[in-house]
């Protein structure tokens, strides 16, 4: 059992790290991916263009390919796969937090503008408010999907869950093989929870 | 607070022969008008006869495609579209337009965007800054309790009261309110249109506010305009409004063929009339919106 919830706790470790790297590329890129900032339109077009291309590379390339690169490139560690993700993942944030900054009402964006409100007091006062209770339940979904991702790169030297998985596999322990999924799946369950109590209040 | 009363040579707005269309559409035919300060103008006029299109073109929201537009004597061209804008002129709306997520009073606060930098307007989201003027805000529209409500939870009234309170803590020289309360019950109505009318009377603030309700018109204006078809059918002081005349205003089979409506009826209708308007065939024009913002 103590191992089981090391290898678990383990295994959230790096989809929270993996997170972390993912939002401090992807929040920034997001930003310049909606285009939200800037008013003039070929600024915006640009900004736009470059933002979306480079966040369709990382998210084009899967974190388990990432990770063979980083491997690769910086030897069999954890910090390989932390990096994996948070690259892979950082494309798929940027892109969808660009799309909700957009995609809100924008009578009120209007009414702020009309204030005198600069396009940066627009994100703050209206883009932002409007949108973060989705920005924050899309991340929580990601840091599950991370705990999943995290699981499975076990293979490039990570320790947690994967690895326990794949000793008890290899020994035939199909009760602790049991017990591992047991744990995976109580991970996501917290996750989620935890996401919807975050979420109605934020909403209520 | 900077009440405009000190007497000033400049009216408040001056429209000198413009003109608006979107696309065959035509939003405003050529039109020259003078709006004093202090002023309290209704605009009336039936659904689609351009009274948005009048007010986006007053506060400057929206240019015309040719004459002069002049907001307090200045220019609409030399003003700056940020701050500057913002001292001369504030926006009522409809359907208020706040930002249902955050706090009441950060919506009020908002009033201030114009004034604050970007990292001050963020300190402010933490906590707010110059609480105290949007408290006395708050107060005087007469919902000081609400400040710290999720503004979604107020009623469509008391969101009102808050896009007010926006406007005094934004203390332009104008206010334009565009059907401040066609969302609200006659009651409700009825208050905040006079709450409208009294912050600005006691600050000496001009107010344009284009109404349907036409009961309030006698009672709190000073002037009344008429808008049909995009065109001036009247301008006149207020007591003069009387129900034949508004009748008259809103029957729109006297729409003209200068209007909207005929002119999207003609374009399907008599074939290669000789209409002005010699545009794509029947169709391609679709229904325009009545108004369209500028980035």
């Amino acid at each position: 059992m103590g191992v089981v919830v090391k290898a678990a706790w383990q295994t959230v470790t790096f989809a929270v790290a993996g997170l972390t790297v993912a939002l401090l590329i992807g929040v920034p890129l997001g930003l310049l991916a909606s285009g939200v900032l800037v008013r003039s339109p070929a600024a915006r077009r640009t900004s736009m263009i470059t933002a979306r291309f480079v966040l369709g590379f990382l998210r084009s390339i899967h974190e388990l390919v990432w990770a063979w690169f980083l491997v690769a490139a910086i030897g069999l560690s954890p910090m390989a796969a932390i990096l994996a993700l948070g690259l892979n993942y950082a494309g798929i944030l940027g892109r969808i937090y660009a799309e909700l900054l957009t995609d809100v009402p924008l009578e009120p964006l209007r009414a702020l503008r009309a204030s005198g409100a600069s396009e940066g007091n627009v994100l703050f006062f209206g883009r932002l408010p409007m949108a973060f209770p989705d920005i924050v339940s899309y991340t929580f979904y990601r840091l599950e999907c991370g705990v999943r991702s995290a699981a499975i790169m076990s293979f490039v030297g990570i320790a947690g869950l994967g690895f326990q998985l794949q000793l008890s596999l290899a020994d035939l322990h199909y009760d602790e093989v049991w017990t591992l999924l047991f744990a995976l799946i109580a991970i996501v369950v917290v996750t989620d929870t935890w996401s919807s109590a975050v979420r109605r209040r934020l909403t209520a | 607070m900077t009440p405009g009363d000190q007497p000033q040579p400049d009216a408040m707005f001056t429209l000198d022969g413009v003109t608006r269309t979107y696309g065959e559409t035509v939003a405003l035919a050529p039109m020259s008008i003078r709006i004093a300060h202090g002023e309290r103008v209704a605009v009336l006029g039936p659904s689609g006869s351009g009274k948005t299109t009048f007010l986006h073109l007053l506060g400057g929201v929206i240019r015309p495609d040719a004459g002069v537009v002049k907001i307090d004597g200045k220019d609409l061209d030399s003003l700056e579209p940020g701050r500057e804008l913002a001292s001369l002129v504030g926006f009522v709306h409809q359907q208020f337009d706040l930002v249902p997520h955050l706090p009441v009073m950060h919506n009020v606060m908002a009033g201030k965007l114009g004034q604050w930098g970007l990292l001050r307007s963020m300190l402010s989201l933490v906590s707010a800054r110059e609480r105290n003027q949007g408290l006395e805000a708050l107060a005087r529209v007469g919902i000081e309790d609400k400040a710290q409500e999720r503004t979604s939870n107020l009623s469509g009234g008391e969101q009102q009261r808050v896009a007010i309170a926006r406007i005094l803590v934004q203390s332009p020289r104008a206010v334009l309110a565009d059907e401040p309360v066609a969302s609200l019950d006659p009651a409700r109505a009825a208050d905040l249109i006079q709450l409208l009318v009294e912050i600005a009377a006691e600050t000496g603030r001009t107010l344009v506010a284009s109404l349907h309700a036409t009961e309030f018109v006698r009672t709190y204006f000073d002037r009344a305009i008429g808008l049909r078809a995009g065109r001036n059918e009247f301008d006149i002081p207020a007591d003069e409004v009387d129900d034949e005349l508004l009748a008259d205003l809103y029957d729109l089979s006297k729409a003209d063929d200068h209007g909207p409506r005929s002119n999207r009826g003609a374009s399907q209708g008599s074939p290669g009339g000789a209409r002005t308007a010699d545009g794509p065939p029947a169709g391609s024009v679709p229904p325009q919106p009545r108004f369209r913002t500028v980035d």
